[in-house]
């Protein structure tokens, strides 16, 4: 309210004479009152006919112009009807529609969670096993899923991506991220020659989610649009059996007094309780396969730190899964049958964060009971670095064009979660 | 009296010769002495034209050491550099213009020869075993699902205002068509499933046609090159390691004529700038998938069919698609024939093929381009009987109500 600019401030329709307030100090301050030569000029007062009570002033106003000795004509202040989108202000938030009183915790694309990973475990009731489960594992081991010339493929696809895609000596995060990502997914699809069933399946942008749920006493939200999504027409099938659902009974979620757990998630009393998957009944693609969130700003600041780019992943992926739960099982708080399984991957373009995150149950008020069952696997390195230019000391060179530390593993896994319910 | 001079001075100072040539001629004798008679020895240097006058013959030579040059450069990085290093003002060629009758005026400036449908399939061979059956229920699926999911399913934050919906809607939609389209007919293309698809990355082409008077300047009244260059964004391409088989000869002689502009092409409009010469097909020249397959590019707003309407232009509406395609696939081609070493004065030995998709969000139009020919300049198109032949189809249209049915 106090960027509020003159223009705006006048519109908040405050009534009284503009110019001199009370104390017949001007109301507004030098930076608005205008530079002399750019103020409109005051107009003209009216006729002293005006004065004069009971008199009803002849005026030129039917002669459609001006005529001596006539009175100045005044009207009534026009509306126009409509305001344009610029000067157009917000209804106060107690007159929106959706004010409640309650507050509602919203967490969005750009939510840094101070306790990142531990606070996400909280808020989602969730258990955290750490590397990826062994049926993931072992679809990545599997040479029969190999790609053929894989280390050179993927090679080739970070070369393409650091160095080759665009004209620029050293191509920008902002560029080589995005590239990276799709060129990575593009090289797993060609694996749809050998697992027809990999083409049901189809990426969507830019889908708002919205879902709420009841932690204890306080109303949380998980609301926006996480980037890339894969969504798939046939439903993961659940990883953890039902012994080690049951088995998270006993697990404890750790928390971290004195810090409350919303600290990080923005306050707010203006929100829609009703889920919202991001796609309109009868979408052919229902099931939420894998969310693809990229870090791709070139400055380190504007960037998220790994534990909070696996926090954001958690709580996303945890979002689509209670939304497609509510969607198919209903509203009524209960432990699941048929657990929910979304993937995440996290990146920025250089270290990669893998997620498979399984819904358990919609009860989430109380801290007992079931939980969900997060595997994460964080900081997997594609390759240590990547020199854009040549190493050159003493006219030796020291490090070639190209990347150094260069993990196969991490690759593997980005297939293996890729062809995770379609091998 | 000066050649006899200059024959006692090479024979006295062998080491430091005036003419490097002449010194060889001298010393060739000396050294293969039983293969004197076979080879007539020149007696004089060779007499060629100063390298420093202010002459015609001194300029050609000054243009024939610098092409030599390039011919000698090893590496296609370093062809390219010394084609490209010289910055003069050259006409901005844009493949989506409003100008009228661009698609004449592009044919002229590229040397192509349009002509409507597609080219002609090419020979069953007897030995392979026939293509499986295109599953067209499949594709029409994917696609009606690629359109809906955009124009229908998907809730976005906002509601999408009128001027936003192109690139709000139908750029998702043209990515997911092409990602879903490459992914489904990969099994009767495997070259498909190992292509690279590249989204919005830059096509730059930099070229040479015809000459022109310079009309004011220091250098008034003298013959200069007219330079192109086209700056182009294509929505997607795909790009494989193979190239794609011919669909004519290379010297197939077209019986239409390449139109010939009277005017100069500042009359298109069409304006100089001096700026960077690059020379790009979406990626460097060390990338093994260096041949282009498809582009696909999305008109903008401003050459939409109802603003062409609306300014009584209903006959350039195909121009338009026409001069997107004619312009794209001709630097795309060009740019990956330079790529692979060919140039003006080293014309390509194989034609080099891509196909274009031209849509507007609705409407789609087919172009498939041969280049066959790289030399375009004055003096290398002086007998160069090939053209490079642009194929295209008229608009199709994908409409809701067959979608949704």
């Amino acid at each position: 309210m106090a960027l509020a600019s003159g223009s705006a401030r006048l519109a908040l329709a405050r009534p009284g004479r503009l110019g001199l307030g009370s104390c017949g100090a001007p109301r507004r301050g030098a930076y608005e009152w205008g530079v002399r030569s750019t103020r409109k000029p005051e107009p003209p007062p009216p006729d002293r006919v005006y004065e004069i009570p009971g008199l009803e002033p002849i005026t030129y106003a039917g002669k459609m112009h001006f005529m001596p000795g006539l009175a100045r004509p005044v009207f009534p202040p026009w509306d126009p009807g409509w305001t344009p989108p610029k000067f157009r202000r917000l209804p106060p938030l107690h007159e929106h529609p959706l004010y409640k009183d309650q507050a509602c915790y919203v967490f969005h694309q750009r939510c840094r969670l101070l306790e990142g990973v531990k606070q996400a475990l909280w808020l989602t009731k969730t258990k955290l096993i750490e590397g990826l489960p062994e049926k993931v594992l072992s679809l990545a081991d599997d040479p029969r899923n190999h790609i053929e010339n894989q280390d050179e493929c993927v090679l080739n696809v970070i070369f393409h991506a650091r160095l080759w895609h665009s004209t620029e000596d050293i191509p920008k995060r902002e560029t080589y991220c995005p590239v990276i990502v799709d060129s990575l997914i593009q090289l797993c699809k060609s694996q749809i020659l050998k697992h027809p069933s990999l083409a049901r399946r189809i990426c969507a942008q830019n889908n708002m989610l919205s879902t709420t749920w009841n932690r204890g006493s306080t109303l949380i939200q998980v609301h926006g649009s996480s980037g890339a999504q894969l969504n798939a027409k046939d439903p993961l099938p659940p990883i953890a059996s039902r012994e080690e659902v049951e088995a998270t009974k006993n697990h404890v979620l750790e928390t971290f007094y004195p810090i409350s757990p919303t600290v990080g998630l923005q306050e707010c009393n203006v929100y829609d309780v009703n889920d919202d998957t991001g796609f309109r009944e009868g979408y052919p693609y229902p099931y939420p396969h894998t969310l693809y969130l990229l870090e791709s700003a070139n400055l380190r600041p504007h960037r998220f730190q790994p534990d909070q780019l696996r926090a954001k992943m958690i709580l996303f992926a945890f979002g689509n899964a209670l939304a497609q739960a509510r969607l198919l099982y209903g509203n009524d708080t209960k432990v699941l049958e048929q657990p929910v399984v979304v993937q995440s991957v996290g990146t920025d373009g250089r270290v990669f964060q893998f997620l498979v995150l399984q819904l358990n149950t919609t009860d989430l008020a109380s801290d007992e009971g079931v939980k969900n069952l997060v595997w994460l696997d964080s900081d997997q390195l594609l390759y240590a670095h990547f020199w854009c230019l040549p190493v050159v000391r003493r006219k030796a060179v020291v490090e070639p064009v190209g990347p150094t530390g260069f993990q196969p593993e991490t690759f593997r896994k980005f297939l293996a979660l890729y062809l995770h319910g379609a091998v | 009296m000066a050649a006899a001079r200059c024959w006692r001075l090479v024979l006295r100072v062998p080491g430091l010769s005036l003419h490097t040539a002449a010194g060889a001629a001298v010393t060739a004798p000396e050294v293969t002495g039983p293969d004197v008679a076979a080879a007539p020895v020149a007696r004089y240097p060779p007499l060629v034209a100063s390298l420093t006058a202010d002459s015609k013959a001194a300029r050609q030579r000054r243009v024939e050491r610098w092409q030599a040059t390039v011919h000698a450069a090893k590496s296609v990085d370093e062809k390219l550099r010394i084609l490209t290093k010289m910055q003069f003002m050259k006409y901005i060629v844009y493949p989506q213009t409003f100008a009228l009758n661009a698609d004449r005026w592009y044919q002229s400036f590229t040397k192509t020869v349009f002509l409507s449908g597609l080219p002609p399939p090419p020979p069953a061979k007897p030995d392979t075993e026939p293509a499986p059956a295109l599953d067209v229920a499949a594709l029409r699926a994917a696609a009606c699902d690629c359109l809906l999911q955009e124009h229908f399913f998907l809730r976005r934050k906002k509601r999408v205002p009128l001027y936003l919906e192109r690139e709000a809607i139908a750029s998702p939609f043209l990515d997911q068509l092409v990602a879903s389209l490459t992914g489904l007919l990969s099994a009767r293309n495997p070259a498909l499933a190992a292509a690279a698809l590249d989204c919005k990355r830059p096509v730059h082409f930099y070229w040479l046609r015809g000459e022109e008077i310079i009309p004011r300047g220091h250098r008034k009244g003298r013959v200069d090159a007219l330079r192109y260059q086209i700056n182009d964004k294509p929505h997607n391409q795909i790009r494989i390691s193979k190239q794609l088989p011919e669909f004519v000869p290379l010297d197939y002689s077209v019986p239409v004529e390449v139109p010939v502009m009277n005017c100069k092409p500042d009359k298109l409009p069409l304006f100089k700038r001096q700026y960077e010469n690059t020379i790009f097909i979406g990626t460097k020249t060390a990338d093994p998938h260096c041949y282009g397959h498809t582009q696909f590019h999305l008109l903008p707003d401003k050459l939409k069919r109802e603003r062409l309407l609306k300014q009584n232009c209903a006959n350039q509406i195909e121009v338009v698609f026409r001069a997107n395609a004619i312009a794209s696939l001709f630097a795309w081609t060009g740019a990956q024939a330079m790529y692979q070493g060919f140039w003006s004065e080293a014309d390509v030995t194989r034609p080099f093929v891509s196909q274009g998709v031209i849509t507007d969000g609705k409407y789609f139009s087919f172009f498939c381009y041969q280049l066959n020919t790289l030399a375009l300049t004055a003096q290398a198109d002086q007998n160069n009987p090939r053209k490079n032949i642009c194929w295209g189809t008229q608009k199709f249209t994908v409409t809701w109500n067959r979608c949704l049915s």
